[in-house]
Order: C-alpha cells, then structure tokens, then sequence
C-alpha cells in the first residue's frame, strides 16, 4: 500500500522509486516488524475479543515490558528493586492472568498454550533469580532450569484465586476447592499440577455460573426462593449421572494406555457405555420424573445453599494435590 | 372325595411371550385296579402339545404350582430325519422343600433352558410329570402353564435396561408449576460435562511431599 501511494505521487522520478521501496521492505525486515503483527494476529485470532482495539493495545503494552524485563539485565534490574519484589510479582501476575484470560477453556490448543506462557511468566518472578540465571528472552524459554523448579506456592494460590474471582466465584464457594489444590507458600510447583489447578478453576467458574442460572429456572417465574426438595431433586439427577460415568481415577486410566494396547478398544467401549447411560439419566424425560416426584412440603433453598450444594458435586471430584 | 380324573380344560395360551399350545387333561398313574381303588393319586402326568406341525425352541416353561411338590419334565423333540423322541429334561425338581408344608406350594415357577439337561429345541410336546409324595393335601396339580420360546438371535445384544427406561417428556402431563425440563436438563447436562472435562483433565502429576499431615517421618531426614 505505502508503494502504491509513493508511485502515484512520484510517477515522474523513475530512478528513484526502486531505491526508495528497497530501504522501506529494509527497514520493516530490520526492525523485525512483520514478527511483531504476525504474533499479534495470531493472538487476536485466539482470543476473538470483542474490543479488537484495547486487545492490540493491552498485548504491545505487555510485549514490551516483557522485553524490557527480560534484556535489560542491569539497568531494570535497579527499577525493579525499587519497585520491590511485591509489586514486581503483583505485574507478573496481572500479566499472566492476562493471558489466561485470552482463550476459554473450551479451546484446548489456544488454551494450552496460553497456560504454558502464564507459567512462563510466573516462573521467572524475583530479581534475585533473574540475577543468577542471566537475562533471558523475552518469552522466557528458560523456565525448565529456573533454580526454583516451578511457581512459587504462594503466587500459584494467588492465581487461582484471581481465576475464581475473576470467574465470578464467590469467595467462600470456592475456599473448598482452593482448599484441594492448594499448595504451600514456600513449595515449587510444577507445570503439571499449575496446568491442573488453572483448568480445573476455570471450569469451576463456568460450573458456577451454569449452576446459579440453574437455580433461576428452579425458581421459574415465581419470584420467591425454589423448594427444597425440588432442588434436592434436580441436583439428584447431577448426582446420580456422575456416579454412573465416574471414571476411575487418572492413574488407572494411564495405567490402562500403557499397558493394555490390546484393551483400548474394550475400554474405551465401556466408557462411552457409560456416558451413554449417565446421559439418559439427565435427559430432559428423567428430569420431568424427578420433579414431578419431588414432595411440595419442606420449605425452600435459598441461590447460596443451592450453589454450595452445586459445588460441592464438583469439588468431591477434584483430586487433592498431594 | 374327588373323581379319578381331575377334569381339565383345554387351554389355549396366547401371551405376548408365548407360544399357542393345548393342554392336555391330566393323567393319573395308579397302581392297582382304578374302580375300587380309593386312595388318592400320587402321580399325575400333564402333556402339552404344540399345533400340529409347529415346533418350538423353549427358552422357559412357567407355570402356578399347586401343591405338587416333585416335578419331571420330559420333551418329544423332534430331530433331523423327523422322527421324534422323548427325552428326559429335568429330573424330580423340587418345588416343595417339605412335601407335608406349606412351602411353595403356590409359588409360580419357572424351567428354564439353561436348567434342563438336554437342548430343548424342535420341541412338539412337554409332559410334566406331578408328583406328590404326602397325603396331607387333597389334590395337587400345576395351572397356567405356558412355554416360552426363544427370542430371535438380536437380542442376544443384551440391550441395557435404561435404554428401555427412556422415558418420554409427552407422557408426563402433570407439570403443572414446575420448571421446564428441558431447560433444566440442558443446564444439568452443562455442568455433567463441565464436571467430566474435571475429572478427565486431572494430572497424576505430585508435588513430591514427605510430609504426612504437617509431619515428617524422621527417617526421610537425611544427614548428609
């Protein structure tokens, strides 16, 4: 386009058209400009925001510090000590909850990939580490010899508490979540288990939100609280499809891959079997029976305790870091 | 006082599970002269016939005791050349453990295939041989029998029972004041697969504790 508009206003000066878009196309390569949009690009193509303009404009903005952070060895070095390492690792976490941001959970490559750089990011925390291991790039690739082995336990909690919060959790519904993957302050904690406790948040968060949505259809038109056993009735039928698909735990299911490569096909068969099964438990027909059972009598549930009781069908089933 | 012959109807049973056959009145085996014989029968045979021409492969014979406590059962088959034989299938079957009580003396009571000592397939006929050792009853017999044929080989898939237990929405009418169910089921299905991506995404990955509730074990400190 810039040749375009540079040949229609020198139609005259032949000679100098070719040097002239030559230090241009050099310029650009130089300045590594084409990387900088095509990453860009990239990340507005995953992210799909609905504020294309403040997206650009937030992914520049931590690109650069990033870069900043991660060459300047000596002069940031004196700004960050300033700074003090609290708010350095409170930049650190913005940033990565940033990224966690950018896809759902839904999208499992962009998604994956964004977890990976948030422990990047979060890996690399403190001056005094970036001191020992020497100035790093600015994607960070150097996370799998950090000295520390993984994410501080603190800032691991903190993130995920950001997540639920974030998410539209309250508080005291995901303390017993939080309570399963937590991690002590002064632990490293591995990709493996970071990866776990960030999805499994960001699931819980959309758990969350489809159960308080539940709980309005429960109350229907009718403006006062939802009937006891009805609830109790609905959330039943959840609880009853869980049992019948419930897997048996991730260390026999990679037990089964490893070992078994001529039973893949009966196990998987009996999985599929039995979410067939857990499914006909919830269709909308099963549904209809369960409700039409409930008793009238009993008194009401309020959204709070229809939520706890929600949550707490999800975080029985969230394995403990251990 | 009861006649020698205890009368029996001709039955013809026509259930969705069974086959049409005739039952024949009841035969009893006494020994000695039948006229001035008094005492009561202890052996009774039943047979029942399939329409001529018909054969069956039987899956079950079932049946409404009464009071008999022993009972044979014997099969004419019929084999590849068309000729036919009788054979024994089941052997004094016990359906009273005390032939003098009560004890399943009504029970209703089924044969099946997998019980009888031969293949019961290519079958025209079934004798049920009664038999009924105590004289404490007046009269014994076996009512409401019907035999069973196998079902064609797809149902060997062995079709789980909650795909027959789909229940329809439509046929439910009374919702009268309650929440749409396919609205609710939809959002319940939302959080069962919410639950599921959980539990599936779970790491066996661990953190590498020593510690048991706070506490370290004083051997895992090691002194180098």
């Amino acid at each position: 386009m810039a040749e375009k508009r540079r040949s229609g206003g020198t139609s005259g000066m032949s000679e100098s058209k070719p040097t002239k878009t030559d230090t241009e196309r050099e310029f650009l390569s130089q300045a590594g400009v084409g990387e900088l949009l095509r990453g860009a690009l990239l990340k507005m193509v995953e992210a799909r925001s609905e504020d294309p303009m403040g997206f650009l404009a937030d992914h520049f903005c931590n690109q650069a510090s990033e870069a900043e952070n991660g060459t300047g060895g000596c002069c940031s070095d004196g700004d960050l000590l300033n700074l003090g390492a609290g708010a350095h690792e409170q930049q650190q976490l913005s940033r990565a909850l940033w990224h966690l941001r950018l896809a759902h959970h839904s999208q499992r490559s962009a998604f994956s990939n964004n977890v990976r750089v948030a422990y990047d990011l979060l890996t690399q925390t403190g001056p005094q580490r970036r001191g020992a291991v020497g100035p790093s790039g600015p994607a960070g690739q150097c996370s799998s010899n950090s000295p520390g082995g993984g994410v501080r336990g603190r800032l691991y909690t903190h993130t995920l508490q950001c997540l639920c919060s974030e998410g539209g959790v309250p508080v005291s519904t995901s303390a017993p979540l939080l309570r399963r993957l937590h991690c002590q302050d002064h632990e490293a904690v591995p990709y493996d288990i970071f990866r776990h406790g960030v999805l499994t948040c960001a699931v819980f968060s959309d758990y969350i939100r489809r159960a308080q949505r539940l709980y309005a259809e429960v109350c229907g038109p009718a403006e006062g609280p939802a009937g006891r056993t009805l609830c109790l009735a609905v959330l039943g039928t959840l609880h009853e499809a869980l049992e019948t698909s419930r897997s048996n735990g991730g260390s026999s299911d990679a037990n089964h891959y490893s070992n078994a490569n001529a039973k893949a096909n009966p196990y998987l068969e009996a999985k599929v079997s039995r979410y067939l099964e857990a499914s006909a438990k919830i269709s909308p027909g099963k549904l209809a029976q369960a409700m039409a059972g409930a008793e009238p009598a009993g008194g009401n549930m309020d959204a709070k305790e229809f939520e706890d009781a929600a949550a707490e069908l999800f975080i029985a089933r969230v394995r403990v870091v251990c | 006082h009861l006649s020698r012959y205890a009368k029996r109807s001709t039955r013809v049973g026509l259930s969705v599970n069974t086959v049409p056959c005739t039952v024949k009145p009841t035969v009893t085996l006494q020994i000695g002269d039948a006229e001035t014989d008094s005492s009561r029968p202890g052996v009774y045979v039943i047979d029942v016939t399939l329409p001529i021409g018909q054969t069956v492969n039987i899956q079950e014979i079932s049946f409404k005791n009464y009071y008999t406590a022993y009972v044979s059962v014997r099969l004419l088959r019929r084999d590849g050349e068309g000729a036919a034989k009788w054979t024994t299938c089941l052997r004094n079957h016990c359906l009273m453990p005390s032939p003098h009580t009560e004890e399943g003396s009504q029970d209703y009571c089924s044969v099946y295939r997998q019980q009888m000592l031969i293949e019961p397939d290519n079958v025209t006929s079934v004798r049920l041989i009664l038999r009924q050792p105590s004289s404490a009853w007046l009269n014994f017999s076996v009512e409401d029998i019907k035999i069973h044929p196998c079902l064609n080989e797809d149902s060997e898939w062995d079709i789980p029972d909650w795909l027959s237990d789909l229940t329809q929405v439509d046929q439910l009418c009374d919702l009268q004041g309650l929440p749409d169910p396919q609205t609710v089921s939809s959002s319940i299905q939302q959080m069962w697969a919410l639950t599921e991506v959980m539990q599936t995404n779970q790491t066996t990955a661990s953190i590498g504790r020593f510690d048991v509730d706070g506490c370290y074990d004083i051997n895992l400190l090691s002194f180098t």
